[in-house]
């Protein structure tokens, strides 16, 4: 049987149902296209508590993640946060998680729902020889993820502390409508936006949660705010050109192979995996993660052939139509001498051969969505 | 007729595969049914068949898309691809809007249309075949 989150009986009721990673999951209330302008526009929320979300305390905690996690942990300010992945040791991803720093001694470190068993297990692994205390609140403190250029105008209403203060991957303790929560300014669409985490709320008990997302949805209001659902949250990470654990990568594929190398950060001292990931570097990875964007009218999906002179070079680990831009995108592997940008490939989807291009990331102008936008 | 909210018009044949078929003289036109679009909700696009194709009945014809999901639309009736939906090109969503009308896919000139006719549910079949897909 799937697990529930907080929000089962509000997903049901409002949205179209799917089975991620274990859960019972909305894939979209009003529909997909329309979630994600919601969130390139104006705000979206979403429940992401189907996530595995860790507590980890005891003096010996920074040195922990510095040797479970590739990033520099140390270089954490408490509340900060940072990306980061765990690698086993050929450099292979087992996770890609947040570290946030909540004090000096406790980190709240979150990582993917269909990793929970295998995370947890890995931490406790490997924490025998450090002074930390490794607590699952996963099923304890509920998740959501407020995104979109008018997420701070809206959680700033239910709030008395100044939200524009929290940098990016920065986070505090608030209490919102008088609700005890932390919250993080960050998220998986590539826009600006708040993850909310509220204490003390089990699954078995869901009223505290339940009261946190309708008192986000009233307040959203005036903004347009949409529930989001899987489907939104998928496209959007893509067009951002994020990773989906699973897809993009796994315990086969290295940071470096997915470009993620601005996470790895060999010279802080050990950390598991550094030395496949130190030879890595100096050789270069033979193949890596790249956007492509079709140049012609289509879908690419996952598991469609990259080809490269009519020669398959790769296959696409994800791919979508994306609304903001109107066109066919997705990432996937080729070889190095093939990821230049500008480089034309082509993807076989369904019997036809299409012509791509190979971009950057994210796939949208970043003066016009996410963030950075002016 | 409507089966739950789906419209199934009569004077149509309809396939398992919920596509639908309208003689026009000696031609077919093709589209999916209403119950299909709705199933792929928001239609993103679709790839048409090029004129002058000569298929097979139950082969490919083309598909409908949503951002998430894939459907096959495989042709009714054999014969010769005469017309594709070119507006369906910038415009996905007739599929959703219209998909008895101006979201129609293609229209084939049919090379054997007696027989395979007979292998075709008229709106009433269709009707109950949709209820019993829906319990």
């Amino acid at each position: 049987m799937p697990a529930k989150t907080h929000l089962y009986d509000f997903h049901v009721q409002k949205g179209h149902m799917t089975e991620f990673a274990g859960f019972h999951m909305p894939l979209w209330y009003e529909g997909i296209v329309s979630e994600c302008k919601a969130v390139r526009n104006s705000v979206g929320l979403f429940d992401t508590s189907h996530m595995g979300r860790a507590v980890i305390t005891g003096s010996d905690t920074t040195a922990f993640l510095n040797y479970v996690t590739t990033n520099d942990v140390a270089s954490l300010e408490p509340g900060r946060g940072h990306y980061s992945v765990m690698c086993n040791e050929e450099g292979g991803i087992i996770d890609d998680i947040i570290v946030n720093k909540l004090a000096d001694e406790e980190y709240l470190v979150v990582f993917n729902a269909g990793n929970r068993k295998k995370d947890l297990s890995w931490f406790r692994k490997n924490a025998e020889r450090f002074n930390v205390k490794i607590r699952d609140v996963s099923d304890e403190v509920s998740m959501f993820a407020v995104q979109g250029p008018n997420a701070q105008s809206v959680l700033q209403q239910m709030c008395s502390d100044d939200l524009s203060s929290i940098p990016r991957f920065g986070g505090r303790s608030v209490e919102l409508d008088g609700i005890k929560a932390t919250v993080t300014r960050t998220g998986y669409t590539g826009e600006d936006g708040f993850e909310v985490f509220t204490w003390d709320s089990p699954v078995e008990r869901p009223s505290r949660a339940v009261k946190m997302w309708e008192a986000i949805l009233d307040h959203g209001r005036d903004f347009h705010i949409k529930p989001c659902g899987l489907g939104a949250r998928d496209v959007l990470r893509l067009e951002a050109g994020m990773c989906l654990y699973g897809h993009d990568i796994n315990e086969s594929t290295t940071p470096l192979q997915a470009k993620l190398g601005f996470v790895v950060k060999l010279t802080k001292g050990e950390f598991i995996g550094r030395g496949a990931l130190a030879k890595e570097k100096v050789e270069g990875p033979r193949s890596v993660r790249v956007g492509l964007r079709l140049l012609e009218a289509g879908i690419p999906r996952p598991g469609c052939d990259i080809l490269k002179d009519s020669h398959v070079v790769g296959k696409v680990t994800s791919g979508t139509f994306s609304p903001t831009i109107g066109q066919g995108i997705a990432m996937g592997y080729v070889p190095r001498e093939y990821s230049k940008i500008g480089e034309i490939m082509s993807i076989s989807i369904r019997g036809k051969s299409l012509q791509a291009t190979v971009t950057g990331f994210p796939f949208y102008d970043r003066s016009k969505y996410g963030w950075q936008r002016t | 007729m409507k089966v739950n909210d789906y419209e199934v018009p009569e004077g149509l044949y309809y396939t398992k595969e919920h596509e639908w078929v309208k003689l026009e003289g000696s031609n077919c036109r093709i589209g999916v049914t209403d119950y299909a679009q709705k199933s792929l909700h928001e239609v993103v696009f679709v790839d048409l068949p090029k004129v002058g194709t000569k298929i097979n009945r139950s082969q490919t014809l083309g598909s409908v898309e949503s951002v998430k999901a894939v459907a096959d639309v495989f042709a009714p009736v054999s014969g010769e691809v005469i017309e594709a939906n070119t507006k369906l090109a910038d415009s996905p969503e007739l599929v959703n809007q219209q998909p008895y009308g101006d979201g129609w896919i293609a229209i084939v000139k049919p090379s054997n249309l007696e027989p395979e006719l007979k292998d075709l549910m008229d709106s009433k079949s269709y009707a109950d075949f949709l209820r019993t897909q829906l319990k």
